[in-house]
Formats: C-alpha cells, sequence, structure tokens
C-alpha cells in the first residue's frame, strides 16, 4: 500500500497492492524459509534440552569428532555465501558469464562441503558410532554386567568365526591367539570378579577396569591420565608375572599328581587342566603383558591396529542419544545442501541477466539460509 | 514474477530501497564471518582461558553470541534484509516468537525427565565416568552425575 504525496486533508489515493510487496518468488521463497527457521529451531531445540536435560553428554573426542574439521566446513559454506551472492550481482550487472563462473563456485564449494561430512560419517559408521536397532547399537551406557558380557560374547563370536576357518593365515592366527588371550586373561577374569563381588563398589570397580581397557575418553585438556584404571594397568604387570609363578607350582603339583591317577576319566580331566595350565604359562599371560600398554590406551582407540577387526562394545555414556541428534541434525542440513547443489545444477546451463536476476537471489535466499543453520551447528556439535 | 516490466530496472522488486551494498561490502562481510569462526574456533584451543570443569558456561555464551553476531551478519547483508522494508517483519518477528515458543515448550517433558526417572530407569541411565566416590547406589550416582 503506498500513498500519493499529497497535502494533508486532501483526498488520498490508495494505491491497493495485494500480498507483500514482493515478486512472487521472493514471496513464497520467503514464507518457505519461515517455516524452514521452525523446523530447524525444532530440531536444534530439541538437541539442546536432550542435551542439557542429560546426565552426561560425551565430548567431541570420545564420538572422534575433529573441531578443526568442522571449522573448514564452517569456512567452505562462509565462501560459498559469498560466491552465491556475488553470482547474483553478476547477473543484475548482466555479466551473464562471470555469474555462471560464481554459481559454478558455490556449486563446487557445496560439494567440497558435502563430501567432507561424507567423509566424517565414514569415519563414525568405522568406529561403530551410528544409531542402530538390531538387535541393539554397539554404545553401551555404563559399564555394567550387561556390558561385560557384550565385551565377552563379541570376543567369543570373532574367535568362533576364526576357528571356523579352514586354513588360517599368519595374520588370523595371530589375531585368534590375541582374541583368545583377551578372552582368557582380560575380559572373563574381570567378568567373574564382577559376579563374585562382595560390594557394589568392588564389582563396579572390575567392570570400569573392563570398560577403561576396551575404551576411553582421553584425559581432559591440559590434566594428565590420573584415572584409577591407568594406575591399576600399570600395577597389572606384576600381579600377572606373580601369576605365572603360581600357576607354574600349580601345574608342578597336577605334574606329580598325574602318575597316581588310576581313573581314566580323572586323569583325562587333570591332564586337560595341566594343559590349560600349560598354555597360560607359555603363551596366554606373557601375551597379556604385551597386551598391557595397549589396554592403557584403549583395545577400540585408533592407536590400535586391531580395533578395526575387534570390533568390541564401547562404553560412552549418552552415545547412543549423541549419535541419533549428531546424524538427526547434520543430515537434515545435509540433505538441504544436497537440494541446493541440485537446484544449482539445473541452473547452471542458464544465461543470467538483469531480468531472471530473481531466480539467483531466491535460490540465493535459501543457501544463505542453509549456511546460518550451519553457524549455529558448528560450535553446538563441534565446540559445546 | 508480477513484475517482469519492472525488474529491467529493478530485479529485487519494488519492495526495497534504492541502495544496494556494494561488491566491497560483500568482502568486509565475508571477512568479518571468517573472523567470527576463528573467534568460536578459538575456545578449543590451548590459549583460551576458561577449560577448567564448571567454567564451560563462558565459552558457550560466546560461542552462542559469536554464532547470533555472524547469523545477524548474513540475513541483513547476504539475504539483503537490511535494504527490505518493513515487510520483513510480519515473517520474521512470528517465526522467531514460534521457534522460541518452541524451545521452551520442549523444556517440562525433555529438558527435565531426568528428575522424573524411576529407580528402574535410572539404574540404566547413562552415567559420566566415575561420577563419585566408589560406593554408593545407582540413584545417588545420579545426583552427583547432575551437575556436570
Amino acid at each position: 500500500m503506498s500513498t500519493t504525496e499529497h497535502a494533508p486533508h486532501e483526498h488520498l489515493v490508495l494505491e491497493y497492492h495485494p500480498g507483500l510487496p514482493l515478486s512472487r518468488g521472493k514471496t513464497i521463497m520467503w514464507l518457505f524459509l519461515s517455516t524452514e527457521i521452525m523446523f530447524f529451531a525444532a530440531l536444534i531445540g530439541v538437541y539442546i534440552v536432550i542435551r542439557f536435560g542429560a546426565f552426561t553428554w560425551p565430548r567431541p573426542h570420545d564420538v572422534h569428532l575433529s573441531e578443526p574439521i568442522g571449522a573448514f566446513n564452517t569456512f567452505v559454506l562462509i565462501c560459498s555465501s559469498v560466491t552465491i551472492v556475488l553470482a547474483f550481482e553478476m547477473a543484475k550487472a548482466n555479466q551473464s558469464s562471470l555469474a555462471k563462473i560464481w554459481l559454478a563456485l558455490t556449486f563446487a564449494l557445496g560439494g567440497v562441503f558435502l563430501g567432507v561430512k561424507a567423509y566424517e560419517y565414514q569415519a563414525k559408521f568405522a568406529h561403530g558410532i551410528h544409531p542402530s536397532a538390531s538387535p541393539r547399537s554397539r554404545l553401551y551406557e555404563r559399564a555394567d554386567l550387561v556390558y561385560a558380557a557384550a565385551v565377552r560374547q563379541r570376543l567369543a563370536d570373532v574367535r568362533t568365526e576364526l576357528e571356523k576357518l579352514p586354513e588360517r593365515t599368519d595374520e588370523q592366527n595371530e589375531q585368534l591367539s590375541r582374541t583368545s588371550t583377551l578372552l582368557n586373561q582380560f575380559v572373563r577374569p574381570l567378568e567373574k570378579k564382577a559376579v563374585m563381588a562382595n560390594t557394589a563398589a568392588e564389582r563396579q570397580a572390575a567392570l570400569d577396569l573392563l570398560a577403561y581397557g576396551v575404551f576411553h575418553a582421553e584425559p581432559h585438556r591440559g590434566e594428565a591420565d590420573s584415572s584409577v584404571e591407568g594406575k591399576k594397568i600399570d600395577a597389572e604387570e606384576d600381579r600377572l608375572k606373580a601369576e605365572i609363578v603360581a600357576a607354574k607350582g600349580q601345574r608342578e603339583a597336577i605334574a606329580a599328581e598325574l602318575p597316581t591317577i588310576t581313573d581314566a576319566e580323572a586323569k583325562d580331566k587333570k591332564q586337560a587342566e595341566y594343559d590349560t595350565l600349560g598354555r597360560a604359562i607359555d603363551t596366554e599371560i606373557p601375551a597379556m603383558i604385551e597386551l598391557l600398554p595397549t589396554l592403557k590406551t584403549g583395545l577400540m582407540s585408533d592407536d590400535n591396529p586391531d580395533a578395526h577387526w575387534l570390533k568390541l562394545p564401547l562404553m560412552i555414556p549418552s552415545g547412543n542419544m549423541w549419535a541419533s541428534t549428531y546424524f538427526l541434525l547434520t543430515g537434515f542440513h545435509a540433505i538441504h545442501v544436497l537440494i541446493g547443489l541440485i537446484a544449482f545444477a539445473l541452473m547452471l546451463p542458464m544465461r543470467f541477466t538483469a531480468k531472471n536476476a530473481g531466480i539467483l537471489e531466491n535460490i540465493g535466499l535459501y543457501w544463505h539460509f542453509v549456511d546460518l543453520v550451519w553457524i549455529f551447528l558448528f560450535p553446538l556439535l563441534y565446540l559445546f | 514474477m508480477n513484475d517482469h516490466h519492472a525488474s529491467a530496472h529493478d530485479p529485487h522488486g519494488h519492495g526495497e530501497h534504492g541502495h544496494h551494498p556494494s561488491l566491497w561490502l560483500y568482502i568486509y562481510v565475508f571477512f568479518a564471518l571468517c573472523v567470527l569462526t576463528g573467534a568460536s574456533f578459538f575456545t578449543y584451543s590451548d590459549a583460551w582461558p576458561f577449560h577448567h570443569p564448571g567454567q564451560e558456561w563462558v565459552g558457550w555464551t560466546f560461542m552462542m553470541a559469536v554464532s547470533c553476531t555472524k547469523a545477524m551478519l548474513v540475513i541483513m547483508f547476504f539475504m539483503h534484509v537490511k535494504y527490505e522494508k518493513s515487510w520483513k517483519y510480519v515473517l520474521t518477528v512470528p517465526t522467531a516468537m514460534m521457534a522460541v515458543f518452541l524451545v521452551l515448550m520442549l523444556v517440562p517433558d525433555v529438558g527435565l525427565r531426568t528428575h522424573h526417572y524411576d529407580e528402574g530407569r535410572m539404574q540404566r541411565a547413562a552415567m559420566p565416568v566415575h561420577a563419585e566416590p566408589e560406593g554408593g547406589d545407582a540413584a545417588e550416582q545420579g545426583e552427583h552425575g547432575r551437575g556436570h
């Protein structure tokens, strides 16, 4: 609505203009963006409310998020926001080929963003960090007997799988012996200790040590690793050496006893016990001592080359909820980027002039909005 | 588009003021956005002085302030909202109110959910590692962990 410039008290000539004083395309784009604002406000709001209502939340490093990669992607999107606005300005100035170059650059930058995102997703999937339902994900909320059983079950499955192979390579033999060592010298004793514990504290200490050996967060910035479990693993070497001595004594006792047993069945049983002790003394316990430094950094840490085939369950408190919110937020954002890229691709063959620059302005508005969402997602997901 | 004839002179349509940002302005805004991204990222560096537990809120507040500034720059200059006439308030103000309302309405049910956990739920809930000195039951752990 606009009034003509007449002196007051004269006739007001009103010119009626339906709707917003904008072109139809721009009006529709802004209405669409209004719904988009509410859509992402809901998603980000849910994330904030879920996150700050939780007892605990994983730090970025616990879930293999890299802050520099996130910052790089932020930079890429900012650049693409500039290039699309320059494409629009060039079109307004009737410089079609320049507009096209800036549009192509925007398309390329959007592609870089999605490429980096795909790389990040791949890294999460490789570490078993993703929402999953069948039968449940590899992420566990706390170190309890359910978790210990899951670790034991996974190791047993790996061992069965390796044993079933008709013939094994040297590497697979090595994997088999390592799996057995972990199962017999690390997981089962700790699980047994937890089950037999007299107090809740004793049980929790055993389970915490088990979870720590599989995976633990890096110590907080500027802090040395002061965890109880780290010290316990340091002390483990002496305990294991003492165990070898004890087992040797036991084996000698059985060796002395064996010739005196006449019952065949009892003799076989004793012989088996003798062999088990022999395996523990000669291979498993020494192998376990060798594995202690790996436990200190975590079996599933990136430093351990065995992590990729062990694929043990991880104890990351709130990890499942983290994965759900992370993939929901970044997934919907990535879908928006993808749709923007499709629109750019469709527009690339066009010839841009001041007449049809409006279409570049409208897609630009959409693209800036996508950038806007990332401006909030980056600190919320990577730096909080 | 209903303004094909006007668009040859005024591709923005007739809802906007005559003056437009110069190309240099976009470059300035671009640098401001880069610097502000750097400022957010600074909270991650070792030079940031508020890394100690209990001080996280300083970084969070700072980053949200930086993000809002960045958002305003993008909206004002890249989306040309600074140069639009007052129709912009018709769309943005109600939307912003709805967005804030939406989040606030989630607080009682979702945000405060852990306040209503029963004992069984508490025993399965995610707990911070080493939430409490050894000993003590799970429900107590929850209370200790709440301060995180």
